[in-house]
């Protein structure tokens, strides 16, 4: 299998000016041995997390349209995406970590995403599943959202009208090591990432 | 197939049918607005029995004659050329067609009425037919035909917040309504955010290899 390659947003594909804490958070400051020493319990800590998170990404089917055929072929026993630690659709957005967008989102569904979204627990992640949902596809027109990433923030991409389950299934690679090169902290320290 | 209900009804409504017609077996006969409802009346009641409504359907013949000269004007991603001219005017220039069928005669016929643009109302059939209810709110939400009588004229499918009918084919094609505010996200095809409709930043703009688009006549 080609080596993929993984470009990382650190905070989602939010806009630079909403984005909590503004860019000083980003700089790196070392300011003792001790602070030194906490950073590298930090790294290990988050790889630690991001190991776990990866493996066991619960998630949230927004089924909207005819991608929900090629989520369900993904998800039963033939190819089975429970093989790569996303073994169970919940279908209460409470208990997701990872958010599927499967089809369509029509402009009229945009306030129903938005508060899916909303209501999911950090750490969270979302995939655009198909065409439509990544740009809208074919549906140039009046009624439809050019993409959910216009609504809310999307981590991975998955092409096609429909994909076929093993481009899920990469897709869903590719988002594994997207968690796994992220900075993971302890949920008492954790930010609420905002997109407001 | 069906000329003989066609010709029922030009025989009993000898000064409501303004025209009739045929093509590949499918009849059709155009009614004053005034008799639309006693016509349809006897088409379901009469000895036709079409007891079915099938469809009502809206045209909107504003680009008729382009796409007819021009070759599929919408299709393409170039700006219609009705957009260029201002608006050609076609009147009549809706029609609202009742696709009816009979099950016990096995028949089928429409009856078209002819609207102008400046009084685009027709009296509801909602009494006739309950399944006119949603049709005729269908084709309000998309045409903007106003259905005199109808108990509960709103939108069917589109959001109360939208503007305008978008089946009209002077609605601009990529012209966007968000109901949430859209993200401001980096595209390589689509350009930058925010998304069209959002921000006043018009669809041609923000696609690639539509830039030579003069947005001052589109969108």
């Amino acid at each position: 299998m080609s080596k993929l390659t993984v470009v990382n947003f650190p905070e989602g594909n939010v806009p630079e000016s909403q984005r909590l804490g503004g860019e000083e958070q980003n700089v790196p400051v070392l300011l003792s041995r001790l602070d030194e020493s906490i950073g590298w319990f930090e790294k290990g800590l988050s790889g630690a997390l991001g190991w776990a998170r990866k493996n066991s990404i619960f998630q949230y089917p927004f089924v909207t349209a005819c991608c929900g055929m090629e989520y369900m072929s993904a998800m039963a026993g033939r190819y089975d995406i429970a093989r790569f630690g996303a073994e169970f659709p919940r279908f209460s957005p409470r208990q997701a970590d990872l958010l599927m967008i499967v089809g369509t989102i029509n402009v009229k569904q945009s306030p129903v995403l938005r508060r899916v979204y909303d209501q999911m627990c950090e750490p969270k992640w979302v995939m655009a599943f198909g065409v439509c949902a990544s740009s809208g596809g074919f549906y140039d027109n009046y009624a439809t959202v050019q993409g959910a990433d216009r609504v809310i923030p999307v981590d991975v991409y998955v092409p096609g009208c429909p994909p076929r389950p093993e481009q899920v299934l990469d897709g869903l690679k590719i988002l594994q090591d997207k968690i796994q090169s992220q900075r993971h902290r302890l949920a008492t320290t954790e930010k609420a990432r905002d997109v407001k | 197939m069906s000329q003989a209900v066609v010709d029922a009804v030009r025989e009993k409504f000898p000064d409501a049918v303004t025209g009739a017609g045929s093509h590949k077996g499918d009849e059709w006969v155009v009614v004053r607005r005034e008799r639309l409802v006693e016509v349809i009346a006897f088409l379901r009641n009469g000895e036709p029995d079409m007891k079915l409504l099938r469809q009502i359907a809206g045209v909107d013949l504003l680009t008729y004659q382009s796409e007819m000269t021009g070759g599929g004007a919408l299709a393409s991603i170039e700006v219609p050329e009705y957009a260029m001219q201002k608006k050609p005017q076609v009147e009549p220039r809706y029609y609202v067609s009742y696709n009816l069928y009979s099950i016990t005669t096995k028949k089928a016929v429409r009856v078209r009425v002819e609207l102008r643009s400046d009084d685009v109302k027709v009296p509801t059939i909602t009494s006739l037919y309950k399944t006119a209810d949603w049709w005729e709110r269908y084709v309000y939400d998309m045409f903007g035909v106003e259905f005199e009588g109808h108990p509960n004229l709103r939108r069917i499918m589109l959001y109360p917040e939208f503007v305008g009918h978008p089946l009209r084919k002077d609605y601009p094609v990529r012209k966007r309504q968000p109901l949430v505010p859209e993200l401001d996200f980096p595209d390589l095809v689509r350009g930058p955010g925010p998304g069209p409709g959002g921000a006043g930043v018009p669809m041609s703009q923000t696609h690639v290899g539509r830039k030579n688009v003069d947005p001052n006549t589109y969108d």
